[in-house]
């Protein structure tokens, strides 16, 4: 049921590199430095710009524990961060965290599902050697163990607590490791040391600003930002500031010319036989879009409330919704090719700061579960659930509807692309209907915005170097 | 009885005139929020209210009437629970559930358990009465007629809401300028005529879509008083057999904000002065004019950057002529509840326009407490203990996506248009900061206190008037 690339094929799924507008020559670091930011764990040096893996890991718990273990992911949701089970700050290159308990249900011809657990991270690669996705699970089972021992417990085929080796803890990770089918980052090769250097830095500067006696109104654009360059030559903690971010490794960008080419090729390849069946899979798509059954449904009260409860309590906010596939080869087919085409996009056309004009979401990922009858859709986002939505509807929709419209009572599509989510009120209902709660949840940088990374990220590209008068304005007004 | 294909003409002698005027020229304005005590009576007076109600068809009169109710209103009125499932989730939720509270930013002392109504240990609001009139006798007058046995009408009052005509909110500013125009109400600008749908219920929105609205099945309309429910093309067409209570509605929000008028000009005089402590008369005004996005006169900043001289004017767009908040910062008050053309995607374009006009709301608030102003504001000279502020009423047919959109991801997002830590600085929480963009650098004043408080505040369902009277006559008769 749960399968497990090789190691290798993992990786090269997995990874991301760096962003060209912010690749520079790779200069190492200077000196290890303290992040002005609650102490952290120091990280190795970074070389070069680590990609983030989309970590899943699923199993299935024992009914016998099912409200004990949902006692304790109430415990741990109090205070994600440290919390005595699994304090999720103390993984340090980890960007999200969550943990959520899909309960029992009956598949669409009646057969039971068990209750599932799932641990999903978007996590930065290990700075060296090879096979990152073990190091993760390795570094996972070395701070939480015993949390681990706590919270999986509950699953089937965990080690009972008197043979919870290391060994077995991780032999088991990695069965119930996941590969999701896509997986989005809002900026490849940023990690969380990065994302939170440069909001101290942005912070030192605005105070510095505000704090100067200097009148900056009477300075043009080229005197201002020699006197913030001057403020932050002389601050210890922003040293690193003084060269760029680190860029992405050789063997990355290799790696991302290889898929970025192989799997057109690939599709080159079948042609003679994809040719042929696409007008007819499209035809038979659209036969059948014209006997789907949308289950136009509000959502309870209830449900609203347990879901409501755990949104807005930052600038960011969680949603996973799961939903099973629509019967039938055609629909699994069509669900196969268009989270490979989600995966292939993301990787190489939207790998900096904007998901086709939505610049919100910091990561997403669509994961098969239950031997492909089910998926989970799980993103962290910025702001309201309601504005979330809107951008579905009024930005994305055809992004969305060639995914969703494989779910089972998702509002009428036409031609895969069309309908779907246009249908405003339907589609958000459908969404809330299919949301689960996502009982633990953590981010590193809960105040900060996708918008406000990436500003982050220009005000220290432009902090040295070479600007005309108009850019230094521009870059200006990032403050 | 055959459900009928959708009508877009407005039905206005079925719509409440709220939504096609905010009576400006009826100064005089009392809001009754009452409690349904013994239904069957209420119900008879609620009928006879019915015929008093102004419509959106005739010519403006020397008073005016409506009414709206809240779900427990409705639901002591006799509607079954099958059509009040068919309210919108946020009107069934109501203004105070917690984590509602956290989205409008109802907290700590703004809290609902703080409230003088509506909160969860005041006296439930069953009725919200609208009374409008040219003076005070009429209005007294029409207090008396409506609302003067409410006892032996089954109802009590839980607090009379009463009003004092300005054309300048509280803190001085010019208010009520940028109005969304109900498309076969009113005519408007490219940028505020909004299809009528997005106020009134039963008809195509902004998205072409029939907003959800209470239906009932035809048996429970035995006298045939609601419109039979219109089909439209998208699949979540009623049955047949179903009847609109919703048609010719809205839903009205109303929100009882006090604003602290000398700790506005207190603040704005002390971020404003020169150096040592001298107040700068005209840096203060700058500084309250960036806050709101305009000057106290309703000139925009946008077109009159420099001082006020423009008046109300409205007809403008922020992208071409301000991209980077230099005249008009990015965090102001008007700038982030109504963006207009300034957000993604594609700031400028017709896209970025259709956005915003999925978010319009028609506001029809109206000052409360006597005016203070900015000179006795600044010398402290007047009584702390006077309370004054606005009560806050708009209409929309869709509070998540209109109003609570509006005051959640626009005005209490301190992320707003890539911003930081800026939350609305007029209407905002306190304890963030406020940035004035500016060449070469912006200028940040911090440590805003929060210069509006929140008093009470339900949402209300404003019916059409064969709505009303089919509310009215759902209570079992007396003796039967």
């Amino acid at each position: 049921m749960h399968y497990f690339k090789t190691r290798e094929d993992s990786i090269v799924a997995n990874l991301r590199t760096v962003p060209s507008a912010l690749a520079t020559d790779a200069r190492p670091v200077e000196a290890p430095h303290s992040d002005g930011l609650a102490g952290r764990t120091e990280i190795a040096l970074e070389r070069r710009a680590p990609r983030q893996l989309a970590v899943t890991i699923v199993a299935t718990v024992e009914r016998q524990h099912l409200s004990q273990l949902k006692r304790l992911l109430r415990t741990m949701a109090k205070n994600p961060e440290k919390n005595s089970v699994m304090p999720l700050s103390a993984l340090p290159r980890t960007h999200f965290a969550r943990l959520l308990v899909l309960d029992a249900t009956l598949d669409l011809e009646g057969a039971p599902l068990e209750p599932q657990l799932i641990y999903m991270a978007d996590v930065d690669e290990p700075a060296e050697g090879d096979a990152p996705l073990e190091r993760c699970l390795v570094e996972l089972v070395e701070v939480a163990g015993d949390g681990l021992d706590r919270i999986f417990g509950a699953c089937v085929g965990y080690p009972p607590p008197s043979r919870a080796t290391r060994r077995r803890r991780l032999a088991f990770l990695r069965e119930h490791l996941v590969e999701p089918a896509a997986a989005y980052v809002n900026t490849v090769g940023r990690g969380v040391r990065q994302i939170r250097q440069e909001a101290d830095l942005r912070t030192a500067i605005r105070g510095f600003l505000d704090r100067a006696e200097t009148d900056w109104d009477q300075r043009d654009p080229t005197e201002v930002r020699a006197g913030i360059r001057d403020f932050v030559n002389t601050q210890g903690n922003l040293d690193w500031a003084r060269t760029p971010p680190p860029s992405s490794g050789l063997g990355d960008r290799a790696r991302d010319i290889v898929d970025l080419l192989g799997r057109p090729l690939g599709l080159a390849v079948l042609s003679p036989v994809l040719v042929p069946a696409l007008p007819l899979a499209a035809l038979l798509l659209r036969r059948q879009e014209k006997r789907d059954q949308p289950a136009p449904e509000k959502p309870t009260l209830d449900h609203v409330r347990q879901l409501a409860e755990l949104e807005d309590h930052g600038a960011q906010n969680q949603f996973s919704a799961i939903g099973f596939v629509k019967p039938g080869l055609l629909r699994q087919l069509t669900t196969e090719v268009v989270t490979r085409a989600i995966d292939y996009a993301s990787r190489h056309r939207y790998r900096h700061a904007n998901l086709a004009g939505v610049k919100t979401i910091h990561f997403a990922r669509w994961v098969f579960l239950d031997d492909r009858r089910r998926l989970i859709f799980a993103s962290n986002y910025d702001g309201s659930l309601e504005s979330y939505n809107d951008d579905f509807v009024d930005k994305v929709w055809w992004g969305l509807n060639p995914v969703f419209s494989n779910g089972v009572g998702y509002p009428r599509t036409s031609w895969l692309f069309f309908g779907g989510a246009k249908q405003e009120q339907q589609f958000k209902d459908y969404l809330r209907n299919h949301q689960a709660p996502t009982q633990v949840w953590f981010s590193a940088y809960p105040d900060l915005t996708a918008l406000n990374i990436e500003n982050n990220a220009r005000l220290r590209a432009g902090l040295y170097g070479e600007m005309s008068s108009e850019e230094t304005q521009e870059w200006l007004r990032r403050l | 009885m055959a459900a009928a294909t959708l009508n877009e003409d407005l039905e206005k002698e079925d719509i409440q005139g709220l939504l096609r005027r905010g009576y400006g020229h009826l100064p005089t304005a009392d809001f009754l929020l009452l409690r349904i005590v013994e239904p069957s009576r209420a119900a008879a007076w609620l009928d006879r209210l019915a015929d008093e109600v102004t419509n959106a068809a005739g010519k403006s009169r020397g008073t005016a009437v409506n009414v709206a109710l809240s779900l427990s209103g409705l639901s002591k009125l006799g509607l079954p629970s099958s059509a009040l499932e068919g309210f919108s989730g946020r009107f069934l939720e109501g203004m105070t559930a917690s984590y509602r509270s956290r989205a409008l930013g109802d907290l700590d002392d703004d809290a609902p358990e703080h409230w003088r109504w509506g909160g969860p240990d005041t006296a439930p609001v069953d009725l919200l009465v609208l009374l409008y009139a040219k003076n005070e006798d009429l209005l007294k007058r029409l207090n008396e007629e409506l609302a003067g046995g409410l006892a032996t009408d089954g109802l009590t009052l839980v607090q009379r809401l009463d009003t004092q005509w300005s054309e300048r909110e509280h803190f001085g500013f010019r208010d009520g300028i940028a109005q969304p125009a109900v498309k076969g109400l009113r005519d408007g600008s490219p940028l505020d005529a909004i299809k009528a749908g997005e106020f009134v219920l039963g008809y195509r929105n902004e998205y072409g879509l029939l907003a959800e609205r209470p239906l009932v099945h035809q048996s429970a309309d035995p006298g045939g008083i609601l419109p039979p429910a219109s089909l439209s093309e998208n699949s979540q067409d009623p049955a047949s057999e179903d009847r609109d209570l919703g048609r010719n509605g809205s839903y009205l929000v109303l929100r009882q904000l006090s604003q602290d008028v000398s700790g506005f000009w207190a603040f704005v005089d002390r971020a404003s002065c020169r150096a040592y402590g001298h107040s700068d008369p005209a840096a203060r005004t700058k500084l309250a004019a960036k806050i709101v996005g305009r000057w106290p006169d309703g000139s925009p900043l946008v077109l009159s950057p420099d001082s006020e001289d423009q008046g109300p004017d409205d007809d403008f767009r922020y992208h071409h002529i301000d991209p980077h908040g230099l005249r008009c910062p990015v965090g102001a008050h008007i700038r982030r509840t109504h963006p207009r053309d300034s957000l993604d995607p594609d700031p400028g374009s017709e896209r970025s326009v259709e956005v915003d006009k999925r978010h319009r709301i028609l506001r029809r608030g109206r000052t409360y407490g006597a005016p203070l102003s900015r000179e006795a504001a600044l010398n402290g000279t007047h009584h702390e203990d006077e309370e004054r502020g606005l009560h806050f009423i708009c209409l929309c047919a869709n509070i998540a996506r209109q109003f609570e959109f509006v005051q959640h991801t626009w005005a209490n997002n301190p992320k707003f248009g890539g911003l930081d830590d800026d939350p609305d600085p007029l209407i905002g929480r306190a304890g963030r900061a406020f940035t004035v963009q500016a060449e070469p650098v912006s200028r940040r004043v911090t440590g805003l206190p929060s210069f509006v408080g929140m008093r009470g505040g339900a949402y209300f369902f404003l019916p059409g008037l064969r709505a009303l009277r089919y509310l009215a006559s759902l209570a079992p008769g007396e003796g039967g």
